[in-house]
């Protein structure tokens, strides 16, 4: 194999292109490649090929060349919901951009937008794949700025003027604001506790003793009541609301050893613990920041991709010209066109003759439809073979597609409650501390009343629930690590308990168990299969027809010949000329009309003016491995059911194939719904792993919902797990985690109550001095988050699972 | 002892200077992004012509 595309890494087709970059000639693989090659260097930015550690995104020359979604953005009533005005001129906005594969991608990006006059700053974050970015609105416009990352090879959408508030981005800095002030109050405190539990013995220097237990109180004062507010008023809402949440008692401990210590130091006693409540509240905060920190870096991706907006619609004015408008400015009656490739952007009627449509999104079905003269298409769908036009007939909130939405919402609403055990434990474990200090604080009020407020104290601070609560937060932020290694983004942490606890699991098919494929070749005329796959793959891979796509992918020829002069014919296939030969490719009355092909009708086929050359036969098949996953569920003790939309037939015989005994078709989301509701009354934990839109409202009502990262934005938005490359058998991986997660959880756990235990009635009867029980609290802390590292570390080796080629799976057909 | 008089409150001051440097510096976005900058410096020739307009 020749070296593959020095710009984007594919391989190379037989006419190479070359571009010219740092003076030397470069091979890359098309026109779009060596644009976006030259245009860096143009820029003086060629640096970027020697920063970047991985092959740039492939751009993509029909969105280059489609200045109009660009352009689009100059219309003030959809730049009005992107961009934010500064003052004097100066506008802000937030971008996503695609692409972004590694950090020299970001420096690109950075020094091609500012070398654009007008440009005031750029702020790129690879992990979050986000752009904020300031300009002069009179010397540069957000369509020119588009359109520079696009020629650059970047695609990018303006988020919502919300993103710029960034929520999570507050929620972090806050965080880490507390978290440092805790840090820096509980060691002024452990030093002036020090200098107290040291001098114990000496002669009492009561008065500097006094100035040292005041120190302390300067100290941990803004710790309690800076760092440990969160604590105050999560406890204080969920008093409200009547529950008896972890903030409850953890809220109350640190309360209660502030204000005795208080008390303590005005009546001059010795027991003052303002380094343990300093101490208890940065570890506290410690663990919540590690959770944060993961949770955030998973949602921000999968958040992103679900706030994209769809945002465009093509009108047909009275002169038959095309003006582009938001979505939100259709009004029914408006006429619209939609491109080959495009999703259609409302509800409405076919004004063109023909044309097919794939609404697996909505209806769950896998074919491509047929949709003739005056027929409805359902918003969301994509057309597959176009362009049309289409009579608008219900916008926005009446759309079959928002429908959907509103069946997610309530499934949400609806969701069962059962993670968060954990915490409920740790929970009901502190209200047992606090009732034995209460007990031992009576025991002693009766045996020696001066006694019984220190012995109080003392073992409120032994127990101090350090090790409970990183128990919880450190065993799901290292678990959340690993699992994201293997592809496994976990968006709400609680499903990582509620994943360990599956019982079921749900598919959906079309999509998710299967995809097209090509099966079978059949050559005529003395040609060869490889041969003719390769004519077929050159022209094929010009189009996003699902067919097409299945027969550009069986193909594995490292350098394929340039297609030119495609067309694409609606609803019948494509012709272009590859190697100076006229090729069609499509419908057997498309590609090789008068000619009857026995056993072929459903065939794709392959002909030049000689006559057929091939014939491609295209099925739905099983993604590849599914098998071994399928068994490996089984093998842990799950049950396994089908739930798809699509044809009996169909849906039976994957099911077979499976051996998956539990199956039903033609559900629409709402019967899959109720069937999820049947199960959840039997006592199941069901997971459910689907991609369409059709599954959003099941994902979204299930115990777990797991969606693909190629499925539709509206079903990674409400599950809580998203599967990256299209791998299901991370699933196995990520359910092993998930015990072996909650097993950490348990052990650690069961650790500091062990601990607590034999240190307890030590302390009750006042044989621990302050300084031990400080020690031993941080070393069952550090035993806690030791044995939570151990999470992935197991025999099966997760990290080398996560290292699988992506394409390794599919095989030639 | 007299010297912990000055030195306490010395400590106290130079704690609070340093929560206020921590905190000016988490809002002016320095901790926002902790990967992305690290590639910066790689950048070896700092070019001055940056705000030049490129050929088209």
């Amino acid at each position: 194999m020749k070296a593959p595309c020095w710009h984007c890494g594919e391989p190379l087709l037989a006419t190479v292109v070359h571009a010219r970059v740092g003076g030397e000639l470069r091979a890359v693989c098309c026109h779009g490649c060596r644009a976006a090659a030259e245009w860096i260097e143009q820029l003086g930015l060629a640096d970027y090929y020697s920063l970047r550690t991985e092959p740039a995104t492939k751009p993509d020359l029909a969105t280059a060349a489609d200045r109009n979604s660009c352009l689009a953005w100059q219309r003030d009533e959809l730049a009005r919901h992107v961009v934010r005005d500064l003052g004097e001129g100066r506008r802000e906005t937030m971008l996503f951009v695609e692409g972004i594969r590694c950090t020299a991608c970001v420096w690109l990006i950075e020094r091609a937008l500012q070398s654009l006059p007008g440009v005031a700053s750029v702020q790129v974050n690879a992990l979050a794949r986000r752009a904020r970015i300031t300009w002069i609105d009179n010397r540069v416009s957000l369509s020119q700025i588009l359109e520079r990352l696009a020629r650059t090879g970047y695609r990018a959408w303006p988020l919502h003027a919300r993103a710029l508030d960034d929520l999570r981005r507050r929620e972090a800095r806050d965080a880490l604001k507390r978290l440092v002030v805790a840090g820096f109050g509980a060691m002024q405190a452990m030093m002036f506790a020090a200098v107290l539990y040291l001098r114990g013995a000496d002669a009492a220097d009561t008065s500097a003793e006094a100035l040292f237990r005041w120190l302390g109180f300067i100290v941990a004062t803004p710790v309690v009541l800076y760092s440990a507010g969160p604590f105050f008023k999560a406890a204080a809402r969920s008093l409200a609301a009547r529950r008896l949440s972890m903030d409850v008692p953890v809220a109350a401990a640190i309360a209660l050893i502030y204000v005795a210590s208080f008390v303590e130091a005005l009546r001059g006693g010795g027991h003052v613990y303002f380094d343990s409540v300093s101490m208890f509240v940065f570890f506290l905060l410690a663990g919540r920041y590690l959770e944060m920190r993961a949770r955030h870096h998973a949602g921000d991706l999968v958040d992103a991709l679900a706030r994209l907006t769809p945002s465009f619609a093509d009108r047909r004015r009275e002169d038959h010209s095309l003006e582009r408008i938001g979505i939100h400015e259709l009004r029914v009656g408006d006429c619209v066109h939609v491109g080959e490739g495009g999703l259609v952007p409302a509800d409405g009627a076919l004004l063109s003759a023909a044309c097919r449509v794939d609404e697996a999104l909505v209806s769950g079905e896998s074919a491509p439809v047929v949709r003739r003269h005056g027929e409805a298409l359902i918003a969301g769908s994509v057309l597959v073979d176009g362009p049309i036009d289409l009579q608008v007939e219900r916008v926005g909130a009446d759309t079959v597609l928002a429908g959907i939405a509103a069946l997610v919402e309530r499934a949400q609403v609806e969701r069962p409650q059962l993670a968060r055990a954990g915490e409920q434990a740790t929970g009901r474990f502190v209200v047992r501390v606090l009732s034995l200090t209460v007990l031992t604080a009576a025991v002693w009020s009766v045996v020696d009343p001066s006694r019984a407020f220190a012995a109080a104290l003392a073992v409120l601070v032994v127990s101090c629930p350090c090790a409970f609560a990183l128990a919880v937060p450190a065993a799901i932020t290292r678990a959340l690590t690993v699992l994201a290694r293997c592809g496994v983004l976990v968006v709400k942490p609680d499903a990582i308990a509620a994943l360990a606890q599956t019982s079921d699991v749900v598919f959906d098919k079309t999509g998710t168990l299967t995809m097209p494929r090509l099966t079978n070749v059949q050559a005529f005329n003395e040609a060869s299969p490889e041969g003719a796959l390769r004519l077929a793959a050159a022209l094929a891979r010009e189009s996003r027809h699902p067919l097409a796509r299945a027969i550009a992918a069986a193909c594995y020829e490292a350098v394929l010949p340039a297609a030119a002069q495609v067309r694409s014919e609606a609803g019948l296939g494509l012709s272009g000329m590859v190697e100076g030969r006229e090729l069609k490719l499509g419908s057997s009355r498309f590609a090789a009309p008068g000619q009857h092909l026995a056993g072929h009708a459903d065939a794709v086929v392959l002909a030049d003016q000689a006559g057929v050359i091939a014939a491609f036969h295209v099925s739905e098949q099983l993604r590849p491995g599914m098998r071994d996953v399928i068994d490996a569920l089984k093998a842990q003790g799950l049950q396994l059911h089908i739930l798809s939309g699509d044809a009996p037939a169909k849906v039976a015989d994957i099911a077979r194939k499976l051996d998956i005994s539990s199956w039903r078709a033609r559900a629409s989301p709402a019967d899959k719904l109720s069937e999820l509701g049947a199960m959840r009354a039997q006592g199941a934990r069901v997971l459910v792993v689907g991609d369409g839109v059709n599954d959003a409202p099941v994902l979204a009502g299930a115990h777990v919902g797991v969606a693909l990262a190629c499925g539709a934005e509206i079903a990674r938005a409400s599950s809580d797990i998203v599967l990256a490359g299209e791998r299901l058998g991370a699933l196995v991986t990520a359910r092993r985690v998930a015990r072996e997660t909650i097993a950490v959880i348990q052990q650690n756990q069961r650790w500091a109550l062990l601990y607590n235990v034999v240190a307890m009635p030590l302390a009750a009867l006042g044989f621990v001095p302050p300084w031990l029980a400080a020690l031993g609290m941080s070393f069952s802390s550090l035993c806690v988050i030791g044995n939570a590292l151990r999470i992935g570390r197991g025999p099966a080796g997760v990290e080398a699972q996560a290292r699988q080629p992506l394409h390794a799976t599919a095989d030639a057909a | 002892m007299n010297a912990i008089l000055i030195t306490i409150p010395l400590a106290l001051l130079l704690l609070a200077l340093a929560v206020g440097a921590f905190f000016w510096a988490v809002d002016h976005d320095q901790f926002d992004d902790l990967q992305t900058p690290g590639l910066l410096p790689l950048d070896e020739a700092e070019q001055d012509a940056d705000r030049e307009d490129p050929p088209p």
